[in-house]
């Protein structure tokens, strides 16, 4: 019933929040003498009023906003599951809410994916029309693009960066509860786009398509926008967290390299998420006040967006893949009982492209008839950032050459991550070469490129994540047999899709498109059908999850015998996280070194954690 | 530890010289031009430099999974290394110098060739011996053929016919959003933006045409909206004379005729 409560209350506010935004519009241009609606000013201010009912409604206003009257804030107090739907402040629920929901998002966005590859199975036309072929294929790229920036860093990140760093909670819990509140709004318009005419200009959102399309485009533009700002708040939170919220001795040369990972992670969000808010401001402001930025007969230029909109998005990639390497070279260290090899390089080398991912965005736009003097530094650039990505593998490679490899879920997904990177890493030499690039860009190879890199790197860094920690997270412990199959399924049903899929765009087929030449037929159809395998193995997955979450056997505090302090708590663990706080000693990687320990509970009578192993 | 050195690196030259074959595939749609030669050929230079690299990741990955891996919980942790050797600057050392040599070549070497105009936009020679200028609009394109004053669409013409081994280029601009004129036989493609124009100069080489081969095609490779999949234009390559033969036939006077 709280759950319940808790939803409608969020749904009825942000209703009433949405018809007063509309009411204002009709007032104030009833009043200028124009008509009452307009479609796309009203949507827009209704959607703004309506997201601020919404939040006021979930719970913000009893938790955050009686405090800016002077009043007495309280909590809604959710007894089991439900409080999984109030606005809560804990960090562990917070966690699993941003986990479910992107898990759902994503299950839902490669449906889409499963749609197309039906409709690309044949040329012609069969399941779709031009249109909806597009406003599908739109709308997967961009749920699948939020999934990839914030279910890592929102779920996983969430939970775990406080655990592992000693602290009871993020640095500020309500800005906590709220970044993941406004997902479910973005959530809902991106899915209610296709009501409204459907996406038609992909995720990157080109001008002036994006500027003449139907109304689904404000939609689109407002969710985006909204989501940028979760991703910067969420980033800010991270970067107070991990710098002020440390346990005592826990200095940076101690972190473990998950929460190296996410402080990156959350620079690049920090500093870069404005760029497409702000591009599809623009648009926004092009669409409803006439402003001309991108109309080229008024004086505006197209390839302004593409600067602004990859000035984010090319390090929204990053935000997208270091969480992977950050959960890889966790996974990694820990199944190989060994210290994670060359840690001070695999944290340079996480700084190192947090440095050069703000410079090298133009190579997504080497075919975009930018002048021709850009092409030579952006090149340069591309080329040097796989310098930094190189530490990463050499740590990888390091940590696993004579070590006692166990081989359980987890692990696999962490060294599947290893390999799918190094094949989208050779992949993207290719891309950033200007001359090969001229006939690749905008093709299938870009398309395989990066699936391989942001799925293969990232979205299986998830899964090794989500098994490793699952017995933190729920107190169970997931079917092992099930699990490998779900990764072997997975893995080669991923690699034989995607391997494949480079040799199309070769020939000349391009992305984006419901239509293709009939002597690609053969090879599309092979795709397709591989696809379909790929698709269905996240069945096992659910299945898993579901069964073990309910039924699954108790599982240990820590049942892999890891050294950080996140095992060295219950699981789940309590509320407040450490019943005493815990003191840093040692380096987290520790393994095969004598009496080495990571952290100690002083306050508790207990032996030190973190010296389990071989010891 | 030798032997498990020399038993990787055995592993992986097999897997290097196995993927290496790939060099030696053809992977290609026809090759219809120099700029189609050039890409090939630099396309094939690096499947041969960057194979090494990923079999060798490849290679250290399986070899430890098959000889130090276990399903079982293992007794003991491994040995103690933490890499304060000199392994990571070498590895530096290496990575940054296979990283600076890409860069090099093919990277801006190739740059070099396609654009000897610096603050131009877009790809090859500024100067041609024939120049067709092209616009995209949703969803189809029409090309001028500036000297002759001919002008080809879906409704005129029909295609977009070229002379053999002549420098031809392209100006191209677009009337209404963001379009790509790629032909893929050419390997060439450069953006069609309203607003300003962008240029490429190719030079076919070899004779063909979108009836029997769909790489000799225009295609718009920008999602531009509802008809982007469709919106490609036959190209047929020609002798020069029948080139002229041709572009007499399309002349306003003679199509009247």
């Amino acid at each position: 019933m709280y759950a319940l409560f808790s939803i409608a209350g969020g749904l009825s506010t942000g209703l009433i929040g949405f018809y007063l935004g509309l009411g204002l519009v009709a007032i104030v241009r009833g009043i200028t003498g124009h008509d009452a609606y307009d479609e796309q000013v009203s949507i827009t201010i209704g959607y703004v009023c309506g997201l601020i009912g919404w939040l006021m409604g979930i719970g913000m206003w009893g938790a955050w906003g009686r405090e800016w009257f002077g009043l007495r804030t309280y909590w809604r107090k959710a007894p089991g599951w439900q409080r999984y739907f109030t606005f809560s402040p804990d960090h562990k629920v917070i966690g699993i809410q941003y986990l479910v929901t992107f898990i759902v998002v994503f299950l839902l966005a490669g449906l889409g994916a499963m749609l197309m590859r039906w409709e690309l199975m044949e040329s012609g036309m069969q399941l779709f029309n031009h249109d909806q072929y597009n406003a599908v294929m739109s709308l997967h790229g961009i749920l699948m693009v939020a999934v990839a920036v914030a279910a890592v860093i929102g779920g996983l990140g969430n939970y775990f960066v406080p655990l592992m760093i000693g602290a009871e909670d993020m640095a500020f819990p309500r800005l906590n509860a709220l970044t993941y509140w406004l997902v479910p709004p973005v959530a809902a318009m991106l899915l209610a786009t296709p009501f409204l005419g459907g996406i038609e200009h992909g995720w990157t959102a080109y001008p002036p398509l994006s500027v003449v399309t139907d109304s689904s485009q404000i939609l689109f533009g407002l969710a985006v926008i909204t989501f940028g700002l979760t991703s910067i708040l969420g980033g800010l939170n991270f970067i107070i967290t991990i710098i002020y919220m440390r346990a005592p001795g826990m200095t940076w040369g101690r972190l473990p390299i998950f929460v190296w990972s996410m402080f990156v992670t959350s620079w690049m969000a920090l500093l870069y998420t404005q760029g497409f808010a702000v591009a599809l401001l623009m648009v926004l402001l092009d669409r409803i006040a006439g402003m001309s930025f991108f109309n080229a007969e008024a004086g505006g230029d197209p390839l302004l967006y593409q600067h602004v909109f990859w000035f984010y998005s090319h390090p929204a990639v990053y935000i997208m893949v270091l969480p992977g390497f950050g959960i890889a070279l966790e996974v990694i260290s820990h199944f190989s009982r060994k210290p994670l090899f060359a840690y001070r390089y695999a944290v340079g080398g996480l700084l190192g492209i947090l440095g050069l991912g703000g410079v090298v965005w133009a190579h997504h736009m080497f075919t975009s008839g930018m002048p021709n003097y850009l092409h030579g530094p952006f090149l340069v650039a591309t080329e040097a950032i796989s310098i930094p990505t190189g530490l990463v593998f050499l740590a990888a490679l390091g940590t696993i050459w004579m070590g006692r490899l166990w081989l359980r879920t987890p692990m696999l997904f962490g060294l599947a991550v290893i390999f799918n990177f190094a094949c989208g890493g050779v992949t993207g030499i290719f891309l950033a070469d200007v001359p090969t690039d001229i006939h690749l860009q905008d093709t299938y190879f870009v398309v395989a490129h990066f699936h391989y890199t942001i799925v293969g790197g990232e979205i299986f860094g998830l899964f090794a994540g989500i098994y490793y920690w699952f017995p933190k997270m729920t107190g169970r412990m997931y079917n092992e047999k099930l699990a490998q199959l779900h990764f072997w399924w997975m893995f080669i049903s991923f690699n034989v899709t995607f391997f494949v899929m480079h040799w199309p765009g070769i020939q000349g087929m391009n992305r984006r498109i419901a239509d293709y030449p009939e002597s690609l037929e053969n090879v599309n159809l092979f795709v397709s059908i591989s696809a379909f395998l790929l698709g269905a193995s996240f069945l096992v997955f659910i299945y898993n999850m579901i069964y073990s979450w309910i039924r699954g056997p108790v599982a240990e505090a820590n049942p892999w015998a890891a050294r950080t302090i996140e095992w060295q708590v219950s699981s789940p663990p309590p509320v407040e996280n450490f019943p005493e706080p815990p003191v840093v000693r040692g380096h987290p990687y520790d393994y095969g070194v004598p009496g080495s320990v990571h952290a100690v509970f002083p306050g508790a009578a207990t032996i030190p954690a973190g010296a389990g192993g071989g010891q | 530890m030798r032997r498990h050195v020399i038993s990787a690196a055995v592993l992986w030259v097999i897997l290097t010289a196995i993927g290496e074959a790939l060099a030696f595939a053809d992977l290609y749609p026809t090759v219809g031009s120099t700029e189609a030669d050039d890409f090939d050929r630099i396309f094939r230079i690096l499947i041969v430099m960057g194979m090494p690299v990923f079999t060798f990741v490849i290679a250290v990955l399986f070899y430890c999974v098959l000889r130090f891996g276990s399903f079982g919980m293992p007794a003991g942790d491994g040995p103690a290394y933490r890499g304060t050797g000199p392994g990571p600057k070498v590895w530096l050392a290496v990575t940054g110098s296979l990283a600076l040599t890409v860069m090099i070549f093919p990277g801006l070497t190739g740059l070099a060739k396609l654009q000897p105009d610096k603050n131009g936009n877009g790809w090859g020679e500024p100067n041609a011996e024939l120049v067709v200028r092209v616009a995209g609009f949703r969803w189809s394109w029409t090309m001028e053929y500036v000297d002759a004053g001919v002008t080809v669409s879906t409704a005129q013409g029909k295609e977009l016919v070229l002379p053999i081994d002549t420098h031809v280029k392209f100006e191209i601009d677009s009337t209404d959003v963001v379009h790509s004129f790629w032909i893929p036989a050419f390997r060439m493609k450069i953006d069609a933006i309203p607003g300003r124009t962008t240029h490429m100069t190719v030079k076919p080489t070899v004779l063909g045409r979108f009836e029997d081969d769909d790489a000799y095609r225009v295609q718009c490779a920008e999602l531009c909206g509802l008809d982007h999949s469709t919106m490609t234009f036959p190209v047929r390559v020609v002798p020069r004379a029948e080139f002229e033969q041709w572009l007499q036939s399309q002349k306003p006077a003679a199509a009247a005729e």
